[in-house]
């Protein structure tokens, strides 16, 4: 139990314990000492006063309102001592020694915040943008490309961001959001060390050459150009009941009826391990990319590859037309909901890493929310998603 | 680079400069400016940049306005002047004036 005292720091009440106070007192006077001779004197102690009390609101949560002696200590380290062009050589010199030792100190967790300053909209961009490390123009542009990708979810998503990330108000939160360097260099190094194993031997182009190859496939089999054929057959034929179009969509329907529902399982199936393990079918997501962050560009990557299957499939009931419309729509609903419960099935029953996941589902699913509440937390878009965590 | 208590002269007398040129980029927080410094040799703190900065102010190099922040009180948001841009200009030269000098001598 130890005596508080109540300070004001440039307008800003603290409680700080007695012996933090007394060091904080002696900081204050030296630096009073310091700038006797100093014109902007009062100016300069305000500055610092106000530093200081950015630095102690860190330190503050709604359950923790006193600071402690070793809180203030960590402070005024952080802030160094205060000197002028009047002081000591000597003097300059081991104070100049001090601050190379303190910055590891001062390495704040680096925290998403929306930056105001600069912002077109409510600043969630600026702070994304301070937050990797790359020019806001970039993301603008990712955001705007992805509010049309996802059909205007994304502009969901984005109200979700302005609401949840709090804004940088003090100095110590710009410095925070900005936090230490992350950039595509240091991804790129760290997959690279990931695969150092066989980065230089064939294994490694041939496992590159595999990928690029699977990607062309996709990208072939692509909905759009499913899409787009049938319609110009279909134009062809439009004035008789097109009966090759019919054809084929009998075949395409099923087809990709289950390739959605695939889709779908490989999606849930990726966002449940991304979650729970911090990987994708074997493939360990970088550490300084967050949780949630991983989640959201697998959402991208869902929608961007199950939006064009959705537009082929309504391509397919509009352009075989006429009555058969509801038939052919209700056919698929049903195949989809069939595959998708046939893989369910099987999965449950003949994998048993599902089987597992299934048996344990509340502590798995706990794991999984703590997983993501906690990237949260440690970005810092804590404010609105603790309440939520706590109501759960 | 390295920690020799011989170059700490150098590293303070070339702050005030540094500041100048990270100022001359862009409007700036304090706390940008440290942030911007921390991974350098140059890494700062508040004790010894807000009575630099009141220094620069006085010598009319840089110039700050008050932006209003969401809570908390106004910041100060910094601006080179004309005559901090030209002292920087002036820097600069000399800068690679020295740095011809020490290689020249070299030879």
């Amino acid at each position: 139990m130890n005596t508080v005292i109540i300070i004001n720091l440039n307008g800003n009440a603290f409680h700080l314990e007695e012996r933090g106070f007394e060091s904080l007192r002696a900081y204050l006077e030296r630096a009073q000492a310091q700038l006797k001779d100093n014109p902007d004197k009062t100016e300069i102690m305000a500055d610092l006063e106000q530093a200081i009390a950015d630095k102690c609101a860190h330190f503050l949560q709604p359950h923790k309102n006193v600071l402690s002696v070793d809180e203030i200590e960590d402070v005024l380290k952080q802030m160094g001592p205060v000197e002028t062009d009047g002081a000591q050589p000597s003097q300059n010199s081991a104070a100049c020694e001090q601050p190379r030792a303190a910055t590891s100190h001062w390495d704040t967790p680096k925290r998403l915040y929306q930056i105001r300053e600069g912002a077109m909209i409510s600043g969630v961009c600026t702070g994304i943008a301070a937050y990797f490390n790359v020019d806001v123009t970039i993301v603008r542009i990712l955001f705007v490309a992805l509010a049309l990708l996802t059909g205007g979810i994304w502009i969901l998503v984005y109200i979700a961001m302005m609401l949840v990330i709090p804004f940088a108000n003090t100095d110590e939160e710009h410095a925070a959001a900005a936090g230490a360097p992350f950039n595509a260099q240091e991804v790129i190094d760290r997959a690279k060390k990931h695969y150092s194993g066989f980065k230089d031997s064939k294994e490694w182009r041939r496992h590159w050459r595999q990928q690029r190859r699977e990607w062309r496939r996709r990208w072939h089999d692509g909905a759009y150009w499913w899409a787009h054929n049938l319609q110009r057959n279909v134009h062809q034929f439009s004035t008789h009941p097109a009966y090759g179009a019919q054809l084929i969509a009998g075949l395409l329907i099923p087809f990709l009826a289950i390739l959605s529902a695939v889709v779908f399982c490989l999606w849930i199936v990726a966002v449940v391990q991304l979650a729970s393990s911090g990987t994708i079918f074997g493939w360990t997501v970088p550490a300084s990319m967050p949780v949630w962050v991983s989640i959201l560009i697998l959402i991208f990557i869902y929608s961007a590859i199950s939006q064009p299957l959705r537009h082929a499939r309504r391509a397919i009931y509009f352009n075989t037309g006429g009555y058969n419309y509801s038939w052919f729509a209700a056919l698929d609903g049903l195949l989809a909901l069939g595959v998708l419960a046939l893989v369910c099935w099987f999965s449950y029953t003949h994998l048993p890493q599902v089987h597992d996941f299934f048996q344990h589902f509340n502590e798995n699913w706990q794991t999984m929310w703590n997983n993501i509440v906690d990237s949260f937390r440690r970005t810092g878009v804590a404010i609105g998603l603790n309440r939520i965590a706590e109501s759960v | 680079m390295t920690n020799d208590p011989k170059f700490n002269p150098i590293r303070k007398g070339l702050l005030e400069f540094l500041i100048l040129q990270i100022i001359s980029a862009d409007k700036v927080y304090v706390a940008d400016m440290m942030s911007r410094l921390q991974d350098t040799d140059f890494a700062t703190q508040e004790g010894t940049l807000y009575p630099l900065l009141s220094k620069l102010r006085r010598e009319e190099l840089v110039d700050y306005e008050w932006q209003e922040s969401g809570s908390g009180p106004p910041r100060k948001y910094y601006k080179l002047t004309a005559k901090g841009k030209s002292q920087l200009a002036e820097f600069k030269d000399y800068w690679a004036y020295l740095n011809t000098t020490i290689n020249q001598l070299g030879r």
